[in-house]
């Protein structure tokens, strides 16, 4: 479903001059970092004077190539992402061509299924771990990450040249704010009943974050939410929905489509390519490390121990987008979330919110079950 | 003013005819290839059977899995609602339904026929009739006598796949061995109201639970069921047309 927003032209558009950019970048030495996840803080990199793209595949196509490597009944995003580099390194054509201009891929030691295949990536890329501790309340985990934070800025520093100072870690802290601020503002604008863009538009600008650099993805999301702000919306009916769980990296959407197809609306995601990017400031007071380990640590992934900060969060996001139910997302052989779904599941039911679970991978083969699950669900609900 | 319900299944295809009073009519035939001939065909014979003319049909709601393609329906509603209303039309007090169709299984909760939460299994075909079809094929046994044939087992062989194409190797490997049928149909069908029972029993039933759906005609299925949830089920005397009945119910109420 399309919201008919002309500012979401740019995000369509961006790759290939994104491309152009990265390109132009990296014949003037600039070096750039690939990495998975949201725990490794973009702020450390830019600050040494690099540039990154996330390389989270949501496309099925490279799948088979992984599989000849990977086992089969892992999560369709680590196979779907390692099969794009092995592609790309054994001079395929199926990857997109950003996954070639990586220098270094700075991974982290989240799922075991990633962290697995981390261990293969060496043959192809250049890459190193950030470790996490995984009780993040823990005494001393904190003092451990920052630890951990300290050792990648030296890796960085090496590769680009470039000292990471406190300054330009705490201007770099300030920018990335800066965007948190300008997605608060987006997602505030979703509160609107109806809400003035479909949640399938907002997964690509979200997965758009990821790939563009900051400035030039703040620069399209403030035209976005000035044309949101004048716009009376139309487009987006029917029930309103909540989505929490895995991601949907770039090339998936296949979950958000059917549901919105379906005659609802998606008001909010508490997943990565949802809230969890950016719901959390980093602190801008003198400290910028400390800052950093703490807000990058209490990320509510459901790689953690107890997870108890995101339970609370989707029940307090249920509660404030106003949503009439929740659809809990997971990919298929994500054991992390799918086994944190029974947790979720009787939060919301004692606060009365119904939620229909999904797990799907990135086939199109269950995409009529998906639609029966999603039509009872809205029935149920209305 | 007479309604009429139209359940494009995966396996089969049924039609009920509703007046204000009473079921009318109802036919149940195999979906061929196509869900909108199936539906047209089987509806064509149903009306002329109970000599009711088309015009007469006030509005016709579709539900099941083609019910998108059943485009002379007025509208489409899930068949999970669809049970739910069917259901609660013949057993008022029903908290469950279990309902093990010929693609799916379902799980729904209800609350005076009104769906509460519900669960499906995965996407294969284990815990479903088609599972029941192949494995019966490959025992050589008519689908229809499995049920009556496993009552009579004495020791159930113990059928550990639940994939069906592995479910059926190992009902060829028992053969070899010499296992009697008997036991192996109570192993196939144990497996299943095994698997089953884990959904109901995660999406909390505990009583006043109807058991519906093409394999409800199944009395080895039943009893299997029954012995694993601990209570007597509720099976409606035609189980398979409950959401076709529920479709019909709610085009009563619905706009053409």
């Amino acid at each position: 479903m399309q919201s008919g927003l002309k500012s979401l032209d740019f995000f369509t558009d961006s790759y290939n001059s994104r491309i152009v950019q990265l390109n132009e970048e990296r014949a003037k030495g600039i070096r750039v970092i690939g990495t998975f996840c949201l725990y490794v803080p973009d702020e450390i990199i830019f600050a040494a004077g690099a540039d990154r793209i996330v390389l989270c595949g949501g496309r099925p196509d490279t799948i088979p190539v992984a599989e000849q490597s990977l086992p089969r009944n892992i999560c369709p995003l680590i196979k779907s992402s390692f099969g794009a580099i092995v592609d790309m390194c054994c001079g395929g054509d199926l990857a997109c061509p950003h996954v070639a201009l990586v220098d270094l891929v700075v991974a982290e030691a989240t799922c075991d299924g990633k962290k697995k295949m981390y261990e293969i990536l060496p043959d192809f890329l250049l890459t190193y771990v950030i470790d996490l501790p995984q009780k993040p309340d823990s005494p001393k985990a904190s003092e451990y990450f920052l630890s951990e934070l300290w050792k990648f800025a030296k890796i960085l520093e090496n590769l680009t040249g470039r000292e990471v100072t406190d300054g330009s870690l705490r201007e770099e802290i300030r920018l990335s704010n800066e965007t948190k601020r300008l997605l608060h503002r987006f997602f505030e604008l979703r509160k609107r009943d109806p809400p003035p863009i479909t949640g399938s538009d907002v997964l690509r600008v979200m997965q758009k974050q990821f790939f563009l650099a900051p400035a030039q993805f703040r620069e399209g999301v403030s035209r976005l939410c000035d044309e949101m702000e004048r716009v009376i919306p139309d487009a987006c009916t029917g029930p309103r929905i909540m989505i929490s769980g895995c991601p949907m990296a770039a090339g998936n959407t296949k979950v958000t489509d059917v549901i919105e197809e379906k005659g609802a609306t998606i008001v909010v995601e508490e997943s990565c390519t949802g809230t969890r990017s950016f719901w959390d400031f980093v602190d801008e007071g003198p400290d910028p490390w400390n800052a950093l380990a703490e807000r990058y640590l209490a990320i509510p992934c459901a790689c953690m121990t107890p997870n108890d900060r995101r339970i609370a969060r989707i029940v307090d996001l249920a509660k404030e987008y106003k949503v009439d139910g929740v659809v809990y997302y997971t990919l298929q052989f994500c054991h992390a979330y799918n086994i944190e779904r029974l947790r979720v599941q009787k939060a919301l039911k004692k606060e009365k919110i119904p939620m229909l679970a999904i797990e799907s991978d990135y086939g199109d083969s269950d995409v009529e079950q998906i639609g029966i699950r999603v039509d009872a669900f809205l029935e149920m609900i209305e | 003013m007479i309604t009429a319900g139209i359940d494009a299944g995966a396996a089969t295809t049924k039609v009920v005819l509703l007046s204000e009073k009473e079921i009318v009519g109802y036919r149940i035939a195999v979906t061929a290839f196509d869900f909108l001939i199936a539906a047209e065909d089987l509806f064509s014979a149903l009306l002329s059977s109970a000599g009711i003319r088309r015009e007469e049909i006030d509005t016709i709601y579709a539900t099941g899995y083609g019910r998108n393609a059943v485009i002379f329906a007025h509208k489409t509603i899930s068949e999970i609602t669809a049970q739910a209303k069917g259901v609660h039309s013949l057993f008022p007090g029903v908290q469950g339904i279990i309902d093990v169709g010929g693609q799916d299984s379902k799980v729904i909760v209800v609350d005076e026929g009104k769906v509460v939460d519900f669960l499906m299994n995965d996407k294969c075909a284990a815990g479903t009739g088609k599972f029941l079809e192949y494995t019966a094929k490959a025992l050589e046994v008519p689908i229809t006598d499995l049920g009556m044939l496993s009552l009579a087992s004495r020791h159930p062989a113990a059928i550990t796949s639940m994939c069906t194409v592995f479910a059926e190797s190992e009902v060829i490997s028992l053969r070899a061995r010499g296992i009697p049928k008997e036991d192996i149909a109570a192993g196939l069908i144990g497996g299943i109201a095994n698997r089953v029972g884990v959904m109901a029993k995660r999406a909390g039933l505990k009583d006043h639970i109807a058991f519906v759906g093409g394999v409800a005609k199944n009395a080895g299925m039943r009893a299997s069921l029954e012995k694993e949830l601990g209570v007597a089920l509720f099976v409606p005397p035609e189980p398979q047309i409950t959401a076709a009945l529920g479709a019909a119910i709610a085009a009563r109420g619905g706009n053409k």
